[in-house]
């Protein structure tokens, strides 16, 4: 469906992209993931042909999208970047426009844009003028517009920018509803939404493939090279005045009942790491990235200050949340670390194992990129750091 | 022939979506009947209309950037030009139809002028020959200014450059060859005098369908649109 070769794009002595080969097969679902000038936009062009590739060559339904590009852009469908669109049309005439430009029959052309107006939700301003229409109607505008000649390729450059979190889910369905029977090309930075409505995903840094394949295959990938940490939430019973003081005991951590604890996960074969990391009140609702390991000093003044608040279950007992990093190869120890704890009868009410989301593949390749080719893969940021140990 | 019909029926149309067109046909038809009142409606004066084409002439040396200065400048610069093109026409059809729906807009522009036809001919008895050969020569020099607009439009994504460009290169094209061609030496006088638009138009005020005129001035449009296709093309081998 989609195919490029080798494809380099100069914009002068500037290479946006380099050496780029990718394959689409008919009915697939693509997200093109990048930062910021990555190239995802010169390459989206090149796809629909707006620009030429400066070396290298790219088919679309078996038509190379230069030399015979009025044949591969007969089935494409394209939403542009910034939606471009003429304001002072009114949205019924600018479809049956897009419609006679893309040679729908006559006979068929209301059946078109009645469909279109129907799949994107547009019958209520179907008679306003696009110049008044809100951003989130626009795109809906640019997407009618994009398939009212039912492609069976569809090219949608960042098809969610701009849009508030219910339209962004709207997108999201219609993609999916689209993908049915059509191959989708999609550009993206919003990482969830092509996690969710990819059946694969291509990711450029800096004009060059970096990554290839479905999302849980990269997370796969990821969750191997960088463990998945564990975060358990236990009761502690921290009354010993050493760590008060916070100073460190021979036993290399806490004193009393923290250290004993951290001394038993770490005998768990495949633990590689225990952090303590916080000693505030822990919210139940476990955060998205766990906060930065504060420094041995800050966690016990923390602990003194918040002393009233905390949940205290008699005493100087209280919560603390302990940061678990698996050895390379161990990606579950939930059940394990379960056990060690009900051995040594340690209350505990939270223990999760932190799944890398496509996020974690993302940052850890640029990442990569940014401290070198020679860096391999890159470091998990998820990854406490060591001296916080 | 679809697409080309959809493409110069939506610009044709934008022109009256905007203000523009509506105030560039009020401004036509204002000054062209000051001038017609004061030239050609006195007692005594011949029923013609010949110093009141030429004074549209210069009415169009202004006119015409003004009409062609959006045609494709606007499409450059709001980037509605990228799902125009990444749809199945091509860049000669582009401005073909741009072009088309311009001069459409000139026939537009100059049909409530017929008035004047009507009130020459209730009053008087006008030659009816030099009248039309009056009109088919604005509507050529109207189709070489707009052809050049459409270059300069093609050129820059800012209108007010796109005016100020065809503006310019029409001064160059009218007045240079008027005002130096015959005091040069031997060739070069017939030379640029015959390159001038605003020469052969005498001839057309006069009544006189020349054809070198006619072929002229289509000529040299299409020599124009053939560069603005080329510009707009340009992008493919950047």
């Amino acid at each position: 469906m989609i195919e490029a070769t080798d494809v380099n794009k100069f914009y002068g002595r500037f290479q946006a992209v380099r050496s780029l080969s990718f394959r689409i097969s008919e009915g697939e679902v693509v997200g093109l993931l990048g930062p910021n000038g990555a190239g995802k936009t010169t390459t989206i062009r090149m796809v629909t042909g707006f620009l030429p590739a400066s070396s290298g060559r790219i088919e679309v339904c078996g038509k190379d999208t230069i030399r015979h590009s009025l044949a591969a852009r007969r089935n494409i469908g394209y939403l542009p970047e910034s939606n471009p669109l003429y304001p002072e049309m009114r949205v019924m005439d600018y479809l049956t426009f897009r419609a006679r430009l893309h040679g729908v029959r006559a006979s068929k052309r209301q059946q078109a844009i009645g469909r279109s107006i129907e799949r994107c939700w547009l019958a209520d301003v179907a008679k306003k003028r696009i110049g008044h229409l809100s951003k989130g109607y626009r795109q809906r505008v640019g997407l009618a517009a994009a398939l009212i000649h039912d492609p069976r390729v569809i090219v949608l450059d960042e098809p969610s920018s701009g849009l508030d979190p219910t339209q962004i889910l709207e997108t999201r369905n219609l993609i999916r509803e689209l993908a049915k029977d059509r191959t989708v090309l999609v550009s993206s930075h919003v990482l969830p939404e092509v996690e969710r409505t990819c059946d694969r995903v291509i990711i450029i840094v800096r004009g060059e493939v970096r990554a290839d394949g479905h999302p849980a295959r990269l997370l796969a990938r990821l969750e191997r090279d960088h463990p998945p940490v564990h975060v358990v939430e236990l009761l502690v019973d921290n009354t010993a005045p050493d760590a008060r003081a916070g100073e460190r005991t021979a036993a290399g951590g806490w004193s009393g009942d923290v250290a004993r604890i951290i001394a038993q996960l770490r005998s768990v074969p495949g633990v590689r790491l225990v952090v303590l990391d916080t000693m505030s009140p822990v919210r139940p609702s476990p955060d998205p990235a766990p906060p930065a390991p504060a420094s041995l000093a800050s966690m016990v003044s923390t602990s003194r200050r918040g002393a009233g608040s905390i949940y205290g279950a008699g005493g100087g007992s209280h919560w603390v949340r302990l940061t678990i990093t698996p050895e390379l190869g161990y990606t579950d120890l939930r059940e394990p670390i379960a056990r060690r704890l009900n051995m040594g009868t340690v209350l505990y009410r939270d223990l999760e194992r932190r799944l890398p989301t496509l996020e974690h593949v993302f940052s850890s390749i640029i990442e990569a990129d940014r401290l070198g080719p020679s860096t391999p893969a890159g470091s998990d940021p998820r990854q406490p750091r060591p001296e916080a140990a | 022939m679809t697409r080309l019909l959809a493409l110069t029926s939506r610009e044709f149309s934008s022109f009256f979506r905007t203000p523009l067109g509506w105030v560039v046909i009020a401004t036509f038809f204002c000054l062209s009947s000051v001038f017609f009142v004061q030239t050609s409606l006195r007692p005594g004066e011949v029923a013609t209309m010949r110093n009141f084409f030429s004074t549209w002439w210069g009415l169009l040396l202004f006119l015409a950037p003004a009409i062609s200065m959006r045609l494709i400048s606007e499409e450059l610069r709001t980037n509605t030009i990228e799902p125009l093109l990444t749809a199945p026409v091509g860049e000669s059809t582009v401005i073909a139809s741009k072009y088309f729906a311009a001069v459409l807009f000139l026939v537009a522009m100059l049909l409530p002028t017929g008035v004047y036809v009507v009130v020459l001919d209730t009053l008087s008895r006008p030659d009816f020959g030099p009248i039309l050969a009056g009109y088919l020569g604005l509507l050529l020099l109207g189709m070489l200014y707009l052809a050049v607009g459409t270059l300069a439009s093609a050129l820059t994504s800012s209108q007010t450059l796109a005016f100020l460009g065809t503006l310019f290169t029409l001064l160059l094209l009218d007045l240079v060859p008027h005002r130096f061609g015959p005091g040069l030496r031997e060739p070069f006088d017939s030379l640029v005098t015959a390159v001038a638009p605003s020469i052969r138009m005498q001839d057309f005020a006069r009544g006189l369908i020349d054809t070198s005129n006619v072929a002229f001035f289509l000529a040299a449009s299409l020599w124009f649109l053939a560069l603005a296709v080329l510009v707009l093309q340009s992008r493919r081998w950047r």
